[in-house]
């Protein structure tokens, strides 16, 4: 009887704080969505500043099954394609990490921003960290050596990615998400091209990807990697825009 | 008026929470790797140890000894929870940058002891005294850690460049051994402060005796 009614007061004192916590989440539910969305559409502009327009796609998956794809966009200025972002999320070293990845018709890395990580500040949590260098010298970021590179790379840690002091796990977590996007991306944008040029005689897929002139960002065009078949048509945007 | 001066006045010194009980040091020495985490923390901290040791203290004959320590989980966690919400909600990249510390308050302790050794034996306006000094004790101490190790570590105060360009930071100081070594430098500050004090309090106390005398 007595334990019957420990359990009951403690009940109440349950109840209690998860009525409160209830009208707390409430009231801050729409402000914490609205940062995040917000976050997310400067993320997505920051990368690609020309865009005029974020098409959700919907049939792109991760082929990882700890890697999710929460949303993929088709980057678009005035109907001309740029590229594609993927909101990526998958497991780091303090539990799950979410990054905004842009990959632009270069087939390289059009930039990485971070939505959401947990980690150790002043070692992983650096990755977010826009004063910190991995490259001293040249003053760039954890995030920003990707931007330019392209996906026929490595993407190994400590070899063609360098590493965040002490925070190996996370460098490496980080750089896997961005390589499983990136590689999705180029595989969909593919299957776009050959889709388009299938459906019809007059190559619509080449133009629409063709015209946008070195648009995307200003990374090295030509440099290796941009090569092979299906490539060379998206690759090397000004050909077809002379 | 002036128990509860004295009240308050222990967290600071004399029973401060890092430097004295040494309680609640693993997330203080995590995040003083630069001076707004210490800040945020700190008042994150403060805010829950405060409305916890309130709600405690308000219904201290209400709780059943048998049952006390779930029910102050209870009540902690659902204070961490509404501190971590409203920082997502209202300060977003202070919340980025603290990351898992914020909702690991709940076991800090500091929270649970200060919330079982006095606020479920003592008057409210004694329990917010406490919870204040406490809170200002843990928050002083994080702020000096995090100046230090920052300002050596990494050359900045509070992310303001400060250190000449030519600085070459000390990684040592931001990795946790850096952290021990200068948090031990407080301790021993700390207890050299504590004993002057003591002695001039001793020293004031014979001169009104003699006085009386």
């Amino acid at each position: 009887m007595k334990k019957t009614k420990l359990g009951l007061i403690l009940m109440l004192y349950a109840s209690i704080a998860c009525a409160s916590l209830a009208v707390v989440y409430a009231f801050t539910k729409d402000s914490i969505e609205r940062q995040s969305e917000i976050q997310l559409q400067a993320s997505l502009k920051d990368i690609f500043p020309q865009a005029t327009a974020f098409d959700v796609v919907e049939n792109l998956t991760s082929p990882e099954p700890n890697i999710k794809f929460e949303t993929a966009y088709e980057v678009k200025s005035d109907n001309v394609p740029l590229g594609l972002a993927i909101k990526v999320s998958g497991p780091s070293y303090g539990g799950n990490a979410t990054l905004l990845v842009g990959i632009d018709l270069h087939r390289s890395i059009a930039g990485v921003r971070i939505m959401a990580l947990n980690d150790t500040p002043g070692l992983g949590m650096n990755a977010s960290n826009p004063t910190y260098y991995v490259d001293k010298a040249k003053k760039v970021t954890f995030l920003g050596q990707f931007e330019g590179k392209f996906l026929t790379d490595p993407f190994e840690v400590k070899k063609d990615v360098a590493a965040i002091t002490a925070a190996t796990i996370t460098s490496k977590s980080l750089t896997k998400l961005i390589k499983t996007a990136g590689d999705a991306a180029i595989a969909y944008m593919d299957q776009k091209v050959m889709m388009a040029s299938m459906e019809d005689e007059k190559p619509t897929g080449e133009t629409s990807i063709g015209a946008s002139p070195a648009v995307s960002t200003g990374s090295p065009i030509g440099a290796p990697g941009a090569s092979a078949g299906t490539a060379k048509e998206s690759a090397r945007p000004q050909a077809g825009g002379k | 008026m002036k128990k509860l001066y004295s009240v308050f006045k222990q967290g600071i010194i004399f029973d401060n929470p890092l430097l004295m009980l040494m309680i609640g040091l693993c997330s203080a020495i995590a995040v003083t790797t630069n001076v707004s985490n210490g800040i945020g923390m700190g008042l994150a901290m403060t805010f829950v140890l405060l409305f916890s040791e309130i709600i405690i203290s308000i219904f201290r004959n209400l709780i059943p000894s048998m049952i006390r320590m779930p029910v102050f989980i209870i009540v902690i966690a659902a204070f961490t929870t509404i501190v971590d919400l409203m920082m997502k909600a209202y300060f977003p990249d202070l919340s980025k940058s603290m990351g898992v510390f914020i909702p690991l308050i709940v076991v800090n302790c500091i929270i649970m002891g200060r919330v079982e050794a006095f606020a479920s034996k003592q008057n409210l306006p004694s329990a917010i005294a406490d919870a204040l000094g406490m809170g200002l004790g843990y928050t002083w101490v994080l702020i000096g850690l995090a100046a230090i190790r920052e300002l050596l570590g990494n050359g900045t105060f509070a992310g303001i460049q400060v250190m000449p360009a030519s600085y070459e930071p000390i990684l040592f100081f931001i990795l946790p051994p850096g952290g021990f070594f200068v948090f031990s430098l407080f301790i021993s500050f700390n207890i050299w402060l504590k004993k002057k004090m003591e002695a001039s309090a001793r020293k004031k106390e014979l001169v009104s005796k003699k006085e009386a005398a």
